[in-house]
């Protein structure tokens, strides 16, 4: 059986930010007809398919999360800057201990940590929350988590969707969910399905 | 599922402007940005399943399950006659609700397997993390040479098909078997 070739769209990404010890991990494919969720969680893979034909709709959420973590790695990173200077003794270099050495050093890797993830957290942008509806749920998407990441798979996406649906615009899906608030609700006609009815269990 | 579309933050009912916008909008009830593509698929009816008509005229084919109810189409995987009841519609086409179980538990429909075991993660797992304790290598090397080898040719992620981590097992596991074997060939030659 062959199988499916698969585009990665977002990579793996932990669906808690202080899950430490067990991490599941989720991340975003792109198939032929569907999007496929992984979640890695230890050894196996969970997967789910969303068919284009199935997506009623995404929602993209914007969050604080992002700016939380800029002020509190920035701050993290002043102090360690501040306590960097501050602590560099008067002498030259070459007449430092060995131990006003490894501090200094220390004090610098821990520097150097602080100012790479600051940057890549401020460079990847604000965050967000994306969410993927289809008729029967409405599951959220933890790899799509900025801004920027998520407008450029939405761009990505969009077209297949339309593809394998045709397209609405904003003035449309408004009167159709006014349409929708107006009409009565539709009677029950289906009766349940009898008991008797179920297929049987073939051992 | 309700048609309608409520922001995820404060559960209020969006109806005005937001939709289809290629940027964020702030919603009309709490504010927070928001970006909400709309699909046709949110307005489409979902039909009722059919209820299985009854077998009128004596010549007419019946349902494997239901002798009582008349068939409608075969099954795709075993043949068998269905009625409308027990045909189960999967991306266009039809099973039985026998052969739609079998596909997903023995993994012959691929589009219902939706767990896989990386066994090739595990055989990494076991050549790479005792080596922190190196003693424990001696029982975890062969576990590892032997995930490896057994699962060799058990589909491995559904994302990623290549099998690096079973070699990179392989070769550690090969590695560290041999280290043994020259610790033990050694201290023995050194005794004697």
């Amino acid at each position: 059986m062959a199988e499916p070739k698969y585009q990665r769209l977002t990579r793996l990404r932990a669906r808690s930010q202080f899950a430490v010890i067990y991490q599941s991990r989720s991340g975003l494919w792109l198939g032929d007809d569907h999007l496929l969720l992984v979640e890695a969680s230890g050894y196996t893979e969970n997967y789910k398919r969303f068919y284009f034909r199935d997506i009623q709709a995404i929602t993209v959420q914007a969050t604080e999360r992002g700016r939380v973590w800029n002020i509190i790695l920035g701050g993290v990173l002043l102090v360690t800057v501040l306590a960097l200077i501050f602590t560099i003794p008067k002498t030259a270099p070459a007449n430092w201990t060995g131990n006003q050495m490894a501090g200094e050093i220390a004090l610098g890797f821990l520097a150097a940590i602080f100012a790479v993830s600051f940057l890549l957290s401020f460079l990847a942008g604000p965050t967000c929350k994306t969410y993927l509806r289809t008729a029967v749920q409405t599951e959220e998407l933890p790899s799509l988590s900025r801004v920027r990441q998520t407008g450029n798979v939405i761009r990505k996406i969009r077209p297949l969707i339309v593809a394998a649906q045709g397209e609405l615009s904003g003035e449309e899906v408004v009167a159709r969910l006014q349409e929708t608030i107006r009409a009565p609700a539709p009677a029950a006609t289906s009766r349940p399905n009898p008991p008797d009815e179920a297929p049987p269990v073939i051992n | 599922m309700n048609p309608l579309v409520s922001c995820p933050g404060c559960r209020a009912v969006l109806l005005k402007d937001v939709f289809n916008r290629p940027d964020l909008t702030p919603c009309p009830s709490c504010g927070v940005p928001l970006r909400v593509e709309v699909f046709p698929a949110l307005f489409r009816r979902i039909n009722p399943g059919e209820s299985a008509q009854p077998v009128v005229m004596a010549d007419e084919s019946s349902c494997f399950y239901h002798p009582q109810k008349k068939a409608v189409r075969p099954c795709d995987g075993c043949g068998r006659f269905l009625c409308a009841l027990c045909n189960c519609e999967l991306l266009g086409q039809h099973f039985c609700p026998a052969c739609l179980e079998a596909g997903k538990s023995k993994k012959k429909i691929q589009k219902l397997e939706n767990q896989r075991t990386r066994y090739d993660s595990i055989a990494l797992s076991l050549a790479v993390l005792p080596m922190l304790i190196f003693y424990f290598t001696i029982i975890t090397a062969p576990m590892a040479l032997f995930v490896a080898i057994r699962y060799w040719n058990a589909p491995a992620s559904l994302v990623g098909q290549n099998r690096l981590r079973s070699i990179a097992a392989i070769l550690l596991a090969l590695l560290q078997i041999g280290g043994w074997i020259t610790l033990i060939f050694f201290l023995s030659h050194r005794k004697s």
